[in-house]
């Protein structure tokens, strides 16, 4: 079976797992990924909320501080960030969009932004997203990331609004987020994986692991003809046969299926 | 061996560690379940709850009241009021039930307190969900009649007639509780609490704590 294949059973599978919440099942668990546990089916928190939450206004509750750290990085350093190609919920999403956002890259525009020399330095906002709206504000002023997020509006806002017509008011937060999640949307369905890419501040947690994972992808450098079929099919947009464990590759094996000498391959405890 | 091997053993043992060592010995799994999992975060929705004020017997399904407020309610009405170590709606609720109640905490306290008003002891009690006991945090639920989940939730449980008995009878309002100022706040939760008083003037002669 292809990895393609397998990757989008695991990504219903791991769907289907992150919303047990909807059969009354919750856990005190993090989410190794991106999801809001204000969706009303999480059965999990979201290890951004927790690491917020631990800093507060203030406060420092190590315990709520070092546990999605702990979280993730033991998943981080045996699959680096396996998770965000093969579970997390947006990551699927953005799956879904990338026929469009693919298709998009033939208007010059779009290709230009794309290809622009300032784009690598915009991956390093994610890093800027988890320490500086996850840690810093909410540690300084009380300004989280999670009144922003544009994911608490996919996963939350979204549809606990459609669930409880009438319940809820909008809060003073709410239209700048719609704003962002406006923005989001454009955003999935133009660059391919953009949210990955940019913004997404577990991505950011993650990342650094891929350079001591267990899990990781292997280029044979001897049997590569340079063809390019392996970046112009990432969805990352990494030139594959020099990323050397890329802190931006997201380990989905699209490169491994595309290429045509198989010089590329999965490697673990090697 | 070669070197990226043993890193990579050390920092796999490092977070596994830390993470069982974590689950085996320290609260957090509870902290999180209870904290994070199982309240609504409000500022992850960016919306709050819409409330009416009504009054009713019904509390969740297959639950009895809590023991601790059926043991105030033989004295008074009872207020609670819960919240999080993280909820700025708390925050802002908090400074008007301390002006209402004129009972001073910090967010972190978890008590409770009998507090003469109009001529009536009502019990005072302030649950942070983040430092309370299970029994305190179940409460919540009980008495979470719309479902709503999250923090700050206000409760008043007073007496009401129910088909030939009195029984408690409650209402539950949340979050800022859809309006503007704190001068509203204020009015309608004094409204809340009197209602409450009047409800238990009414029908304390009829209880029976052991029905």
């Amino acid at each position: 079976m292809k990895f393609q294949i397998k990757r989008i059973i695991a990504q219903i599978s791991i769907l289907i797992t992150a919303n047990l919440g909807a059969l009354g099942i919750k856990t005190g668990f993090c989410y190794p990924f991106f999801y809001c546990n204000a969706c009303p089916a999480a059965d999990a928190a979201c290890p951004i909320r927790a690491i917020e939450k631990s800093v507060f206004q203030g406060s420092f509750a190590w315990k709520l501080f070092i546990y999605p750290f702990a979280i993730l990085g033991t998943v981080g350093v045996i699959s680096g960030r396996a998770v965000c190609g093969w579970g997390c919920p947006i990551g699927f999403l953005q799956r879904s969009t990338s026929p469009v956002s693919r298709k998009l890259r033939k208007y010059s525009l779009i290709n230009k932004l794309g290809q622009h020399k300032i784009e690598p330095y915009l991956r390093y906002l994610k890093y800027v997203s988890v320490i500086g709206l996850a840690i810093i504000t909410p540690y300084l002023i009380g300004f989280m990331f999670t009144d922003i997020c544009p994911v608490g509006f996919l996963t939350g806002t979204i549809p606990i609004s459609i669930l409880n017509p009438g319940g809820y008011a909008p809060t003073s937060y709410f239209y700048p987020a719609l704003v962002i999640f406006i923005l989001f949307i454009i955003l999935i369905f133009t660059v391919e994986r953009g949210w990955c890419r940019y913004f997404c501040p577990v991505g950011a947690i993650l990342a650094p692991f891929n350079k001591i994972s267990f899990l990781h992808i292997k280029v044979n450098l001897e049997g590569c003809t340079h063809c390019h079929a392996c970046s112009k099919i990432c969805p990352m947009g990494i030139d594959v046969p020099t990323m050397n464990r890329s802190p931006e590759c997201i380990l989905c094996g699209k490169c491994i299926d595309q290429c045509p000498q198989s010089a590329i391959s999965y490697e673990g405890f090697k | 061996m070669n070197k990226l091997l043993i890193i990579q053993i050390c920092v796999f043992l490092l977070f596994s560690g830390t993470l069982g060592g974590m689950l085996a010995y320290t609260n957090v799994y509870e902290e999180v379940d209870s904290g994070i999992t199982s309240v609504l975060c409000l500022s992850c929705i960016k919306l709050t709850p819409v409330t009416q004020l009504e009054f009713t017997f019904d509390v969740a399904k297959g639950q009895d009241h809590s023991g601790f407020v059926l043991d105030s309610l033989k004295e008074g009405p009872v207020f609670i009021t819960y919240r999080e170590d993280v909820c700025i709606a708390c925050d802002e609720m908090e400074p008007i039930i301390q002006d209402i109640f004129s009972v001073y905490f910090e967010k972190e306290d978890t008590f409770s307190e009998v507090v003469p008003i109009d001529s009536s002891n009502i019990t005072f009690v302030h649950i942070n969900i983040d430092h309370a006991t299970a029994e305190q945090r179940e409460s919540r639920y009980i008495y979470d009649k719309d479902h709503i989940g999250g923090v700050p939730q206000f409760t008043i449980i007073t007496l009401g007639y129910d088909r030939g008995f009195i029984k408690p009878y409650y209402a539950t309002i949340y979050g800022t509780l859809n309006l503007n100022t704190d001068k509203e706040r204020k009015e309608l939760l004094t409204k809340i609490i009197y209602d409450g008083i009047d409800l238990y003037n009414q029908n304390i002669e009829g209880y029976d704590p052991n029905k």
